[in-house]
């Protein structure tokens, strides 16, 4: 029976991501992908196609690509996709290539997505059976949480946009889950190689060095060291192979060994490539210092723009260095209440960065919602959840009304759009609490259970479980 | 490749004789044939006023059209018209004015500059266009600007009769007003070439008295015959275009900036028995043979563009010595490179390609190879291959690391 139920939600999952796919290639179909990649909320200063499209001319002309500040990427993204921004073929849209391009990074970051929900899952239930509290848990309904995840990745319009709307962020996305891909499955080159290329590409996800420590040295998620203490002191015994294993530094030491490898050869890679323009400084002052001071104020779905338009001379490098300070030093405090699910850990940081960094985009969220379906089975009691789905509907819905009230008709201004900006921030601020309070409630629901388990074992009573 | 660019300097030993000595034969006739051809003008008039000519009018914005959609800009025409149609209080379509009765097409859109409209358009005016002899108050948008490099195209339609155009009703221009005015713009140098095009009945007469070189003139009737509206157009309730200037927008509409359809194609468009009467064309002052000249000379506006590379501070650029070559021969002959800026992108490809080719060819591969690397040449493709390598780097490290 319980094969049988797996198999058919394995046959739904694999419909449903046919159908994502080829919802994507319709959509490509249309004339001009429906003019999403000129919408401020899809394609930024730094994930727009047209500027990469004006950084491979101006390489092709034999000038720096960054010339003109319009370019602020990788240069080896302007190799590997540059080619694909002039070819034509007949009688297809013009992009088709790098939407293809888009798609397959989409279907790929989908699969690895779901390979590291399994994983998870499977570690989380071993570590509940070492806890004996897998009949409990049996009883409610548990989701594949790979599945679930990577089906939200798919079918999220917030994706399908970001994925037809031309922007390089389903690339920028398929590196970060690499990352934790790797860690996940202790992978090390892997996880070494997705981390540096996501910190090549865009420079917030070196923070994830600190979930992926984490989860080389410890594994994936379980419950605190001391729910496994309590659990088995009361018992009286200490069975020693049902514990899990302490912090191991072998395997962050081989981590540090490939990232070093892979920053090097990357390093060498654009130094060789834009030799001539400048050299590896001018490329960490377009892409590095471009995003963290600032330059382009041009208006997106965050709140920097609006602030920074405004701000003295005076006072600018010091508000840059509170709004930087802003993601820097939530990061300790996770960290350290968090250290026993990096996983857990990575989503919140994944979203505090896509909420604060300097140019979000719909791309961006993208990736937290996709990684926060690994974690629906915990968060099947999270409040306002509905208050949050309508907030990200709305939200959705009236950033283009104000963005066009305010630049095309005139009749609305910068107030209009900066509006939803904050409202979107608001909401994602929200689900990072709710989240995270989500989580505690769950670990304090697995802290009742034990105790009360531990409790009922002494006294000799069944006791009910709290739904 | 390399014997091109051996045989650059030969080639220019072979050419320096033969520009010398075409450049004293140049001296020695007029000075305006040694001019290149460097602009296209327009000017168009139409001489009607009041709702009952309104084919004229849809008649000139319809050549209007056409000459802006196959490149001459704004600044380069000089459109008068009357211009009470299209706000007429007996005009169903306010602010549109149609040539055919389909109403595909408005002709007044968003894009329309008259330059002379209502009663400036005059005998007075339109000579004093022709001849640049105005108060000094005249904006320049209503001066024709020429030079002796341009050619000037000259569009006229109305009611005419024998040797006559009669103007708003009120006053009439004659042939021998036009000739003199021609004969003084090539005193002054004021035309390279120029096309006469007229659309009246009696058409043919009114440039019975040219005498200037370099001037192509074709009317839509011959002494004697009328030239005839085309249709009725039944909803705006009058004829909505001529037949001469139907047929010769059939011709035009096929085709687009690039074509290099020649004059007598379009000369000999004609049909009589179509227009009701005879397209008569004089070409006895034309030196040129219309076959070899296109109709883009005088109706569109394509300009030779020579790319220099001067602004940019970086390396010259992989084909420049080509571009070199190239302009300096096409100096001395008058053909227009249509094609130009689609051609830079194929050689550029094309280009691209070839050093990868003599990469492979040479004999010790590390001794060039790290020459071509200190020279800057040949980086893309390093950093391609190491882009390429990087993912089976990665498989087999994961694998075996496993």
């Amino acid at each position: 029976m319980e094969k049988l139920k797996k198999k058919i939600g394995s046959i739904s999952f694999w419909k449903w991501v046919i159908a994502s796919v080829i919802f994507r290639l319709i959509l490509i179909y249309f004339p001009q992908n429906l003019n999403l990649s000129s919408r401020p909320e899809v394609s930024t200063p730094l994930t727009s196609f047209r500027r990469l499209a004006e950084g491979y001319w101006l390489k092709q002309s034999s000038m720096s690509p960054y010339a003109g500040s319009m370019y602020h990427g990788s240069p080896l993204l302007l190799l590997l996709l540059g080619p694909l921004t002039v070819k034509r073929i007949e009688g297809q849209p013009n992009h088709i290539l790098y939407s293809l391009v888009s798609v397959i990074a989409d279907l790929v970051s989908a699969m690895l997505i779901r390979a590291t929900g399994q994983n998870l899952q499977l570690a989380y239930l071993r570590t509940l059976g070492s806890l004996d509290l897998v009949k409990q848990i049996e009883g409610s309904e548990i989701h594949p949480s790979g599945d679930v995840a990577a089906l939200i990745y798919l079918c999220n319009p917030f994706t399908i946009v970001a994925c037809v709307g031309l922007s390089t962020s389903p690339i920028e996305n398929m590196a970060v889950i690499l990352c934790l891909y790797g860690a996940c499955s202790r992978l090390i080159p892997l996880a070494a190689f997705g981390w540096v290329i996501a910190t090549h590409l865009s420079l917030y996800p070196a923070i994830l060095i600190i979930p992926v420590i984490f989860l080389l040295g410890r594994g994936p998620d379980a419950p605190p060291w001391k729910l496994f203490l309590q659990r088995h002191q009361q018992n009286g015994m200490l069975n020693q192979s049902k514990l899990p294993p302490g912090f191991s530094w072998g395997p962050i030491i081989r981590f540090a060994f490939w990232s070093l490898v892979w920053s090097v050869y990357v390093l060498v890679l654009c130094g060789i490539s834009l030799k001539q323009f400048g050299g590896l400084w001018e490329m960490f002052k377009s892409t590095y210092g471009f995003i963290l001071t600032v330059e382009d104020l041009s208006p997106n779905i965050g709140v920097l723009w609006y602030f920074f338009a405004e701000v003295f001379e005076f006072f600018r490098s010091f508000f840059l260095i509170v709004f930087h300070v802003n993601i820097l030093f939530m990061i300790l405090p996770l960290a350290i209440r968090l250290h026993h699910r990096p996983c857990y850990l990575a989503f919140v940081y994944v979203a505090i960065f896509s909420m604060l960094k300097s140019y979000p985009s719909v791309g961006d969220s993208a990736l937290y919602l996709g990684l926060l379906g690994w974690f629906v089975n915990e968060f099947s009691d999270m409040q306002f959840s509905l208050f949050l789905f309508c907030g990200y509907v709305g939200v959705s819905l009236l950033s283009p009304v104000m963005h066009n009230l305010w630049i095309w008709r005139g009749t609305g201004n910068a107030n209009f759009y900066f509006a939803t900006a904050m409202v979107y921030a608001c909401l994602q601020i929200v689900l990072v609490v709710e989240g995270v309070s989500a989580m505690l409630n769950h670990e304090r629901k697995l802290r009742r259970l034990i105790t009360g388990k531990t409790q009922d074992s002494k006294s000799g009573l069944l006791s009910d479980s709290s739904p | 490749m390399e014997t091109f660019n051996n045989s650059k300097p030969i080639l220019l030993f072979l050419l320096l004789p033969c520009l010398l000595l075409y450049s004293l034969i140049a001296f020695n006739s007029s000075s305006v044939e040694a001019a290149m051809h460097t602009n296209n003008w327009a000017v168009l008039v139409c001489t009607s006023r009041f709702w009952f000519n309104y084919r004229h009018m849809a008649n000139t914005l319809s050549l209007y059209r056409t000459v802006k959609r196959l490149g001459i800009p704004d600044e380069r025409i000089i459109l008068m018209l009357a211009d009470d149609m299209a706000c007429n209080t007996r005009n169903k379509y306010p602010a549109q004015v149609f040539n055919n009765e389909n109403h595909r097409l408005n002709l007044y859109g968003d894009n329309v500059e008259v330059d002379y409209r209502g009663y400036e358009v005059t005998v007075e005016n339109f000579l004093r266009v022709l001849t640049g002899r105005h108060e000094t108050a005249v904006p320049r948008s209503k001066r024709l600007l020429s030079d002796e490099g341009s050619h000037i195209l000259l569009y006229m339609t109305g009611h005419g009769g024998d040797e006559f155009l009669k103007f708003q009703d009120s006053e009439e221009l004659q042939s021998h007003d036009l000739a003199d005015a021609v004969k003084q713009m090539k005193e002054k140098h004021r035309f390279k070439e120029l096309l006469i095009m007229v659309d009246t009945c009696q058409a043919a007469t009114l440039f019975n008295q040219l005498q200037s070189p370099g001037v192509l003139a074709i009317g839509s009737s011959m002494k004697g015959e009328n030239s005839y509206s085309h249709h009725l157009d039944s909803d705006v309730g009058v004829s909505v275009v001529d037949r001469f200037t139907y047929y010769t927008l059939a011709f035009f509409e096929r085709l687009n900036i690039y074509d290099n359809a020649s004059l007598s194609s379009s000369f000999s468009s004609y049909n009589p028995s179509l227009l009701m009467s005879t397209a008569y064309y004089r070409k006895d002052l034309y030196k040129r043979n219309l076959e070899e000249v296109p109709v883009t000379n005088f109706f569109g506006s394509v300009m030779e563009t020579i790319h220099t590379d001067a602004a940019y501070k970086a390396l010259s650029r992989i084909n420049s010595g080509r571009f070199e070559a190239q302009t300096s021969l096409d100096q001395s002959v008058h053909h227009i490179e249509k094609r130009m800026p689609m051609k830079v992108n194929d050689q550029e490809e094309t280009h691209n390609i070839i050093p990868e080719g003599e990469e492979g060819a040479s004999k010790c591969p590390w001794s060039t190879f790290w020459n071509k690397f200190r020279k800057g040449e040949n980086v893309d493709t390093l950093v391609n291959y190491g882009l390429v390598a990087m993912i089976p780097l990665l498989v087999i490290s994961t694998w075996l690391v496993q």
